[in-house]
């Protein structure tokens, strides 16, 4: 059964109850399904074909998830984008994925550049499309037909868009709901952008499940999202781990009565088994859920049980139900515990490749597994410990960076003869972007002119928090730039200009 | 300087990393303009805390002390109403 069939079902059951909150906007269960044959019929008006791409630049809202579902309706796959990318990324995206229409808010700033880099595309006004109230008619979409592709990466030589069927998310939704139990008595404060992976099981499992979900903008005003717990009686709390650290930092549980909360869920990177114990004191009447996952994965694929949490301690536990993970030596034969190898997962969950790229899926998926790229090893009793990761996809908060987008960028200054980049640790996010440059013989770049450039074609996350002058790149014998290399002060000697996330004068 | 364009040029150095003045209005939304982000709030309140010598409770962190360049410099005159406005300098 596909998503939208669950949701058609739960707004029969409860067409009053409260299924989004925004704001001063409320809307029940049978208000959402009315905003939802709002979108698919202006929708069906256009008479795009079936299968039609059709991305969504929004923030979270009612109108997101009315448009998510809308989509759906029409038998279209939805296509998140990120609301903070400029033209030139979302444009090679569109076009990745030959998109029919976007949807976006009247007045995106980005409008006039995106139409020029992605004429094809149909341009829709969210607000239009969300206006009125329909009955929705829909036909159920065929389970393994494309639901969703969510891009990975950002690089504009090549974007990877990861395609999940219907069946894909419904599975992947059950899965979670079945070792994390909602009811429509649940009510969850999101502050996760929908357009990732993450965010978008807490969409789905919440709505299919008929709890109340609280769009909070971000976690930049972290008191207000304690506010917003306290005074919608939340009962739930999801995170990666820098929202739990901003959370600790800058705001304090508690002098809020969060007597409801009873789960909070972490996933997108490793937690440090500090903070996860400084969450469980600060929200003492919460069960913590420490989650794994991959966005190929549709989210989920570990979770360790609360109970678990002293007991292995640094586990992300074991696989979700209906998911088989095992762990392989570079050879393909599963390793014995305590030995570190690669993850690989197996189960109705797994994408059903990268959007239009054969050979990057062959490369990731071969007889029904799922290669993670994913280092770790389990321990006797089958718990899994994540010990690093083999991609170079840099983790910044929610984010993931392709450090090869951030060179591209670079590369097209004046004056840059090489640039790599690299993820250097930061106590928040756990990583922000690093940038080294060898200038060209007489350059006189400077770190800020580079963050400049950066700023104007990114956005602000991308932007590398430190920049170094070098001489030469570390590269391998075959030329290969070795970037873990890049970290070490080493390799960043002769600096001109360095400047830290910590030094206000250069961010 | 006076708190207002130390504001500003905080600001512009290091989220627009520009120098451009125009780039930025008094009343523009930090939040709504994509010039702050959730991290970019937390470095904004330890600039204002070190450099205008004030602590700001978690509670004070709302729209209405941070959201633009007006909202700053109207909060910092209410949170140091006796000092002069070099305070920290």
């Amino acid at each position: 059964m596909s998503l939208l069939a669950r949701l058609a079902r739960r707004v029969a059951q409860q067409p009053s109850a409260e299924a989004l909150v925004h704001g001063a906007q409320r809307l029940s269960y049978g208000d959402l399904w009315l905003a939802i044959g709002a979108v698919s019929t202006h929708l069906r008006a256009l008479r795009l074909p079936r299968g039609a791409r059709i991305g969504l630049l929004l923030e979270n809202s009612p109108c997101y998830v009315a448009c998510y579902y809308g989509v759906h309706a029409v038998g279209g796959v939805v296509v998140p984008l990120n609301p903070a990318a400029r033209a030139a990324e979302l444009a090679g995206h569109l076009n990745h994925c030959s998109a029919s229409a976007l949807i976006v808010p009247a007045g995106h700033t980005e409008l006039n550049a995106l139409h020029a880099a992605a004429p094809a595309v149909q341009v829709l006004e969210a607000e239009a499309l969300c206006s009125g109230g329909a009955r929705v008619a829909f036909t159920e979409p065929v389970p393994e037909a494309p639901a969703c592709i969510i891009y990975t990466s950002g690089t504009t030589g090549r974007p990877k868009g990861v395609t999940l069927s219907h069946r894909n998310l419904d599975i992947n939704t059950r899965s979670i709901l079945a070792y994390l139990p909602l009811s429509s008595a649940d009510c969850l404060v999101n502050v996760l952008p929908f357009h990732y992976a993450y965010g978008n099981s807490v969409l789905h499992t919440h709505l299919i499940a008929g709890a109340r979900l609280v769009l909070d903008r971000s976690m930049v005003y972290p008191s207000g999202v304690l506010q917003a717990m306290a005074a919608e009686h939340a009962t739930g709390f999801s995170g990666v781990p820098s929202t739990f650290a901003m959370l600790l930092a800058r705001a304090d549980p508690a002098a809020h009565d969060l007597r409801s909360l009873r789960y909070l869920t972490q996933a997108g990177g490793g937690m440090s088994t500090d903070l996860a114990q400084r969450v469980r004191q600060a929200f003492p009447a919460a069960k913590l859920f420490i989650m794994y996952g991959q966005t190929e994965a549709s989210a989920r694929l570990a979770y360790l049980p609360p109970e678990q949490l002293d007991d292995k301690a640094g586990a992300v536990g074991i696989a979700v139900p209906g998911v088989e993970l095992k762990i392989h030596d570079e050879h393909g034969r599963e390793v014995a515990p305590g030995v570190s190898g690669e993850i690989w997962a197996r189960g109705e969950n797994i994408m059903l490749g990268y959007w239009n790229d054969p050979d990057a899926t062959r490369q990731v998926l071969a007889h029904g597994w799922l290669k993670t790229g994913d280092l770790a090893h389990r321990d006797h009793d089958g718990y899994i410990y994540i010990d690093g990761r083999r991609s170079e996809m840099i983790k910044c908060g929610a984010h993931r960076i392709s450090p090869q987008e951030v060179e591209e960028v670079i590369a097209q200054l004046d004056g840059v003869d090489d640039v790599a980049c690299t993820g250097i640790p930061d106590e928040l996010l756990g990583e922000v972007v690093k940038a080294v440059i060898v200038q060209r013989a007489g350059g006189s770049l400077s770190a800020k002119a580079v963050q400049r450039h950066c700023r104007e074609r990114l956005p602000p996350y991308k932007v590398p928090r430190a920049v170094a002058f070098v001489e030469a790149l570390p590269r391998t014998a075959s030329g290969k730039v070795q970037r873990y290399l890049l970290r070490d002060s080493d390799h960043t000697k002769g600096e001109r200009d360095v400047s830290k996330g910590t030094e206000y004068a250069s961010r | 300087m006076s708190v207002e364009p130390r504001i500003r040029q905080f600001l512009l150095n290091n989220y627009l990393f520009t120098d451009d003045d125009a780039a930025l209005g008094n009343d523009d939304s930090l939040l709504q303009k994509g010039v702050v982000d959730s991290t970019g709030m937390m470095e904004l309140i330890a600039f204002l805390e070190e450099q205008f010598a004030i602590r700001i409770a978690d509670e004070e962190m709302v729209p209405d002390n941070l959201d633009s360049v007006n909202n700053i410099v109207a909060f910092l005159a209410r949170k140091q109403p006796a000092n002069d406005a070099q305070a920290g300098a």
